[in-house]
């Protein structure tokens, strides 16, 4: 059986930056997965994707969290990036994790990506996002939306998965 | 070849008992890959005239790693992907022999996480996918995909669900916690004839291109000793233009049967593009 479970790039900040990026994606697996070790420098930082350095209103998402008290579930709409925490901003802290994954990247159908976000600061959360484009995915970039910094240790990871 | 302490006639200790002359280096044979990403198996020929050998080492290069023992020899430790040739010394307590080198082998590498198979629905739909004939030889199975539903009306939210080993007796049950975007629930099912996993998303009228994703993890799947316990993640989001749904699934089977053969289906008909992918996960 060939290997189908391949990192492609990965990157650990050695200066605190507010933007990694996976450039040149190979278009020759089915799915794509991050996982992102990161915090924020600053806080109000919520961690988001866009793809191709595409800056519009297409992306929608609806999260599930818990709080550890409570769960509940949020939603918004024509967003111009794939929202990954919801319900509160990146930690300054704490380091979080997120694994995110991006199914058929390469169709010509709307992208749909997946996301669980650990955080050991006060909640859980699980999302789902739209990508209202029939681009394949070719970059990815990682950021905050009010351009926060992550710091020195931040790691991002990307993998690709192939199927038979 | 290369001959070290090499000893061209018999030696006599000073009690005048012989003893043993130097080996002669064995001939290299072949050398082929275990299949494990790590080990290399090196084979030799004895050579039938000089000193006995009391062992057999063989040697790689780069890395200078060894094994001993009889033809073929393993040598682990190996870096998949890295250019290998091996020698082997034959040696006693008087001195040793090594051969030339082998050809040289490089190892293919093994992954921990192999595509099994892969299904996606035509034109014409279909009622549901099936993985057969799953091989016992992982430790995890995860399913990928991405669905939706050739459903005439609108309001997504469509399930998907799956049996095991064609059993579609009440022995399965699940526990389910998801959220549409309002507001977060809990459900669950006991007694059921299959596991709920998540639900599948849009319906053919609904927000166009749009289709839910999944990720269905079936854990220890072919322990004999263990009802078998699924979880899942999934959703679809259609930018509030009609229902939505995140989700995170736990489900039972209770049977101790290994897994062999899954089904996935949707409340209908698989629409174009449905995709689903097996996935075998390896522990080490």
């Amino acid at each position: 059986m060939a290997i189908t479970y391949e990192p492609i790039a990965s990157t650990t900040l050695s200066s605190a930056t507010n933007l990694i990026t996976f450039s040149s994606i190979p278009q020759t697996y089915t799915d794509l997965r991050i996982v992102w070790v990161f915090k924020s420098v600053s806080s109000g930082n919520y961690p988001f994707l866009r793809f191709n350095n595409v800056i519009e209103s297409t992306f929608s998402y609806t999260t599930l969290y818990g709080t550890g008290s409570a769960a509940g579930s949020q939603k918004s709409s024509n967003n111009n990036g794939a929202y990954l925490v919801s319900y509160a901003a990146a930690s300054t802290t704490d380091w979080q994790m997120e694994t995110i994954d991006i199914f058929s990247y390469t169709s010509s159908n709307y992208k749909t990506i997946l996301n669980r976000y650990s955080g050991s600061s006060n909640f859980v959360s699980a999302g789902v996002n739209l990508w209202r484009n029939t681009s394949a995915i070719t970059s990815i970039n990682i950021q905050f939306d009010s351009e926060g910094n992550m710091p020195v240790g931040t790691t991002a990871t990307l993998f690709g998965i192939k199927a038979a | 070849m290369t001959i070290t302490n090499k000893v061209s006639l018999k030696s006599v200790n000073a009690g005048n008992t012989p003893i043993s002359d130097v080996p002669n280096a064995p001939a290299i044979g072949a050398v082929a890959d275990a299949g494990d990403g790590t080990t290399a198996t090196v084979a030799y020929t004895a050579s039938t005239t000089g000193g006995a050998a009391t062992t057999f080492t063989a040697t790689s290069s780069p890395g200078g790693l060894t094994g001993t023992g009889s033809s073929p020899i393993s040598v682990t430790g190996l870096a998949a992907g890295t250019a290998y040739t091996f020698t082997v010394t034959a040696s006693n307590s008087t001195g040793s022999a090594t051969s030339g080198s082998s050809s040289s082998l490089t190892l293919a590498s093994v992954g921990k996480y192999e595509s099994i198979s892969t299904t996606t629905v035509g034109a014409g739909g279909a009622s549901s996918i099936s993985f057969t004939s799953i091989p016992n030889t992982y430790t995890h199975l995860q399913i990928r995909g991405i669905g939706r539903t050739a459903d005439g009306s609108t309001g997504g939210n469509l399930a998907t669900y799956i049996r095991f080993n064609s059993d579609s007796g009440n022995n399965y049950s699940f526990h389910q916690l998801w959220g549409n975007g309002t507001s977060a629930s809990s459900s669950s099912g006991t007694t059921q004839n299959l596991i709920y996993t998540i639900y599948a998303g849009p319906r053919q009228n609904d927000l166009a291109s749009t289709f839910s994703g999944q990720i269905i993890d079936i854990l220890d799947y072919a322990n004999t000793n263990k009802y078998k316990t699924v979880r899942t993640l999934g959703g679809h989001d259609m930018n509030n233009t009609t229902a939505q749904r995140v989700a995170i699934t736990s489900g039972l089977w209770q049977s101790t049967s290994a897994i062999t053969r899954i089904d996935v289906y949707l409340e209908s008909t698989m629409a174009q593009y449905t995709q689903f992918a097996l996935y075998g996960i390896k522990a080490s």
